[in-house]
C-alpha cells in the first residue's frame, strides 16, 4: 500500500508557541488512521497543516502526492475535511449549504446526494431550517455530510463524533468502516479513547506538538494492551518529565 | 456593572491591539490628534472661503455621522450576540452563561463602545484642536466648548441608530412611522421658517451659544434614547424557527454569468436574510448620506456652481467604498476552511458582490441629483461617486484583505488608505468644480482599483488567513 500520507519532520509555531514539532508519519492507503493527544497537543494544527489552511513553518508534507504548501487548493479539491468547530454559515438552510458545497467542488447530482444524507443521518425534517437554528448535533450532521458528499478518497475529520447521541455515533462508526473498507482512507483526530481503539487501525499519539508514538493498534491488542491505558500511561510519563 | 465594562474595555483594547501591536493600535488616536493639530493650523486660510460657523456645522456633522456609523452594529438584532459579542467579545458571549440579562450585558458593551470610541476619536479629534489653540488665536475656552459639542453629536449620532435599530429588530413599521414623522417634523420647520432644521441641531446651538440648561437638556434627550434602545433591544426575534424556501439555487442560477457564482449567491442571500443589505442600506449609507446632504447644502453657495452635487458625489463614493465592509463582515474565512476556496477568490466574489450593490449608491446619487435640479449632471455624477468607491474598496482589499473592518485600527492601514484616497479626492473633486463634465474623467480610477485588487489577491494568498 503506497502512503496517501506523508509527513516529515513538520512544524509549526504561531509566534513564540510551537504547535506541532518536528513530527514525521505516514498513513497508508485505506487506513482509518487516528491521531490522539490531549487538547492543546496540536492535533487540530496538524488538521489545518495538511488541508493547507495553514503554512507549515518547517518540514513538509505530501497528502495524495501533492505538496500541501504549494497545493493546498489541490489537496482540499480532492479531500473531505471536518474543521474543529462546526461552522456551516449561518443563513443558509442545510439544504442550501449542501447545495453551495456542491456548487463549490462542482459536485453533478447534489440534490440526489444531499438526500442520501438526510436520510442516514437522520435529519431530514431540518433541511429547510436555517444553519444557525440548528441545534449543535444536527450541525455537525451537515458538516459530516459536507466532508463525504463528493465521496474523497481521503477524509481528515477532527473531533467527528463529539457532538453525536449514541445512537448517531454508531451510525457514523459504522459509515467510517464501511468506507475504509472501499479501500478509501480516514485521518481522524479525536480523543475519544475508546472510539479509537474500536475503529482505527492505526494511530499516533501527540503531546505539546511532538510525536509521542505512531504504530497499529493491533499491535497494542497482541500485547494485551488497551490504547487507553497505554495513551494515558504515555502523556502522563511525558507530562511528568 | 464596573466590572463587567471595566473587563470589556480591557477585552476590547486586547482584541486590537494584539492584532496590529500595542504601539501600532496605540498610535490610532496620536494620528488623529496630529491630523487635527496641523490642520488647525489652515483654519485661517479656509476662513477666507467659508465662514468659521459653516465649519464648525461641518464638523458636527462629521461627528454626528460618526456616532451613526460607529451605532450601526446594533441593526444585526437578534444576530448580533452571536456574531458581534460571539466572535469579537468572548466576555460579552461567555457572561450569558452568568445570572445576567441579555439587557445588562447590552447596556455594558454599548456603553463600553461609546467609551471606547470617544477616546479613540472623539478626544483625540478635540485634544488636537484644544492643543493648537494657543498657536492659532483660538479661544481656550472655545476650543473645549467644541470638544464637549462634538462629543454630543457623536454620542446623538450613537444613540439615535441604537434606538432606530432596537425599533428594526422589533417592528420595521414603528420605525418607519418615526422616520416618517420626524421627516414631516423637519419639513414643517424648514417650511415654516424657510431655514435648514440642520441649523437647530442643539451641540451646533450649544456651542455657538452656550447655557447650562441647553446643556442638561441636551443629556437628558440622549439619556432618553439610550434607555429606550436598552429598554426595546431584543436579543430574540419572536417567532422560533421557521421553514425557508431555497434561494440558494435560484440566486446561483442568476449570477450564472459572473465568476464565482456559488460565493456570489451565498453573499445575496445572505445579505437577504440576515437584514444587512436593508439595514446597513438604511443605517450605514442612507442615513449618514442625508445627514452631510443636510449640512453640506448650507454651505453649497461657497463651493462652485454644480460644486455641491460633486462633492456630495464624492462623499457617497467614500461611504459606498464600505460596501466592501458590509460584505465582508458577515462571514469569516472559517466557513470556507473546509472548501477548496482560496483567500484571492473570496476577494473576487466579494468584489463582484460589492460591484452589483453599487447600484445603491447609483440610485441613490441619481436622486440626489434630481432633487437638486442638476439632472443633467447625473451622469458625471454617478461616474464619479461610482468611479472613487471602486478605487476605495480597491486600496481596502489591498490593506485588509478580508478585514476591512478591523484592520482600519491599524494606523499604518488608516494612514495609508487616507493618504491614497485623500490624494485623489482632492484631484477629482477640483477638476469637477472646473468643469462638471470633467468628473467623467474619474473613470481611470478603474485601473487603480484593477491593480489593487489583483495584487490584494496575491498579497494575501501568501499569508494564513486568519478568521477574525
Amino acid at each position: 500500500m503506497s502512503p496517501v500520507l506523508d509527513v516529515t519532520d513538520l512544524s509549526k509555531a504561531y509566534g513564540d508557541v510551537t504547535a506541532v514539532d518536528h513530527v514525521s508519519l505516514t498513513v497508508d492507503e485505506g487506513a482509518l488512521f487516528g491521531l490522539l493527544g490531549p487538547n492543546g497537543s496540536g492535533k487540530t494544527t496538524m488538521i489545518k497543516v495538511l488541508t493547507g489552511q495553514i503554512r507549515p513553518t518547517g518540514g513538509s508534507a505530501r497528502v495524495l502526492g501533492l505538496d500541501v504548501e504549494r497545493e493546498g487548493l489541490k489537496v482540499r479539491e480532492r479531500v473531505g475535511i471536518i474543521p474543529e468547530q462546526e461552522s456551516p454559515p449561518s443563513f443558509l438552510t442545510a439544504l442550501e449549504y449542501l447545495e453551495f458545497v456542491g456548487s463549490v467542488r462542482k459536485i453533478q447530482g447534489i440534490g440526489e446526494k444531499a438526500e442520501y444524507w438526510f436520510d442516514l443521518l437522520e435529519f431530514r425534517d431540518k433541511k429547510h431550517v436555517l444553519c444557525k437554528d440548528l441545534s449543535r448535533g444536527t450541525r455537525q450532521k451537515l458538516m459530516f455530510a459536507q466532508a463525504f458528499i463528493h465521496e474523497p478518497v481521503l477524509a481528515l475529520i477532527d473531533e467527528p463524533l463529539i457532538n453525536f447521541d449514541p445512537v448517531m455515533q454508531d451510525v457514523v462508526k459504522g459509515y467510517l468502516s464501511e468506507y475504509v473498507r472501499k479501500g478509501k482512507t480516514i485521518f481522524l483526530s479525536t480523543h475519544i479513547l475508546e472510539v479509537a481503539e474500536e475503529i482505527c487501525s492505526s494511530f499516533a499519539i501527540l503531546h505539546s506538538g511532538k510525536l509521542l508514538h505512531t504504530g497499529p493498534v493491533a499491535d497494542l491488542t497482541a500485547r494485551g494492551t488497551h490504547l487507553p491505558e497505554f495513551f494515558l500511561s504515555l502523556v502522563r510519563k511525558e507530562h511528568h518529565a | 456593572m464596573p466590572d463587567l465594562f471595566m473587563r470589556m474595555m480591557k477585552e476590547e483594547w486586547r482584541l486590537h491591539s494584539t492584532m496590529f501591536g500595542q504601539i501600532s493600535f496605540a498610535l490610532f488616536p496620536v494620528m488623529i490628534f496630529g491630523i487635527v493639530f496641523m490642520g488647525s493650523f489652515l483654519l485661517p486660510l479656509m476662513h477666507s472661503a467659508l465662514p468659521l460657523g459653516n465649519i464648525t456645522l461641518i464638523t458636527h456633522a462629521m461627528f454626528l455621522t460618526l456616532g451613526i456609523m460607529v451605532g450601526g452594529f446594533g441593526l444585526l438584532g437578534n444576530e448580533m450576540m452571536n456574531r458581534r459579542f460571539g466572535q469579537a467579545s468572548f466576555l460579552a458571549y461567555s457572561a450569558r452563561s452568568l445570572p445576567l440579562s441579555e439587557r445588562y450585558i447590552f447596556a455594558n458593551f454599548v456603553l463600553k463602545d461609546t467609551v471606547y470610541y470617544f477616546f479613540l476619536w472623539v478626544l483625540p479629534f478635540g485634544a488636537g484642536y484644544i492643543a493648537a489653540s494657543p498657536f492659532t488665536g483660538t479661544p481656550l475656552q472655545s476650543a473645549f466648548l467644541l470638544l464637549l459639542t462634538l462629543s454630543l453629536s457623536f454620542m446623538a449620532g450613537l444613540c439615535t441608530v441604537f434606538l432606530l435599530s432596537s425599533l428594526y429588530v422589533r417592528s420595521k413599521r414603528a420605525l418607519v412611522l418615526l422616520v416618517a414623522a420626524v421627516g414631516v417634523g423637519f419639513l414643517a420647520i424648514f417650511l415654516a421658517t424657510r431655514i435648514n432644521p440642520a441649523l437647530y441641531f442643539p451641540p451646533y446651538l450649544l456651542y455657538h451659544s452656550f447655557s447650562l440648561p441647553g446643556f442638561i437638556a441636551s443629556c437628558g434627550v440622549l439619556a432618553v434614547l439610550f434607555i429606550l434602545s436598552v429598554i426595546l433591544f431584543s436579543p430574540e426575534q419572536s417567532g422560533g424557527i421557521t421553514i425557508h424556501r431555497d434561494l440558494f439555487l435560484p440566486a446561483r442560477k442568476r449570477f450564472a454569468g459572473l465568476p464565482n457564482p456559488p460565493l456570489v449567491a451565498k453573499d445575496f442571500v445572505d445579505l437577504h436574510r440576515s437584514g444587512i443589505g436593508v439595514g446597513q442600506t438604511l443605517f450605514s449609507f442612507a442615513a449618514p448620506l442625508v445627514v452631510i446632504w443636510f449640512f453640506l447644502s448650507l454651505v453649497g453657495s461657497y463651493l462652485p456652481p454644480h460644486g455641491l452635487l460633486f462633492l456630495f458625489a464624492m462623499i457617497s463614493g467614500v461611504i459606498a467604498s464600505t460596501i466592501y465592509t458590509w460584505v465582508t463582515e458577515f462571514d469569516n474565512f472559517g466557513h470556507y476552511s473546509c472548501l477548496p476556496v482560496a483567500v484571492s477568490t473570496l476577494i473576487g466574489s466579494k468584489m463582484t458582490t460589492f460591484s452589483i450593490l453599487q447600484i445603491i449608491p447609483a440610485v441613490f446619487i441619481s436622486l440626489a441629483a434630481a432633487f437638486s435640479g442638476e439632472v443633467a449632471f447625473i451622469l458625471p455624477a454617478v461616474v464619479l461617486c461610482i468611479s472613487f468607491s471602486f478605487y476605495a474598496a480597491g486600496i481596502m482589499a489591498f490593506l485588509c484583505g478580508l478585514s476591512p473592518s478591523v484592520l482600519v485600527y491599524d494606523v499604518k492601514v488608516l494612514f495609508t488608505y487616507l493618504v491614497l484616497d485623500g490624494v485623489v479626492f482632492a484631484i477629482f473633486s477640483a477638476l469637477a468644480f472646473v468643469n462638471p463634465w470633467y468628473a467623467l474623467a474619474s473613470l481611470v480610477l478603474i485601473i487603480p482599483a484593477w491593480i489593487c485588487v489583483k495584487a490584494a489577491k496575491r498579497r494575501w494568498d501568501a499569508v494564513d488567513p486568519v478568521g477574525f
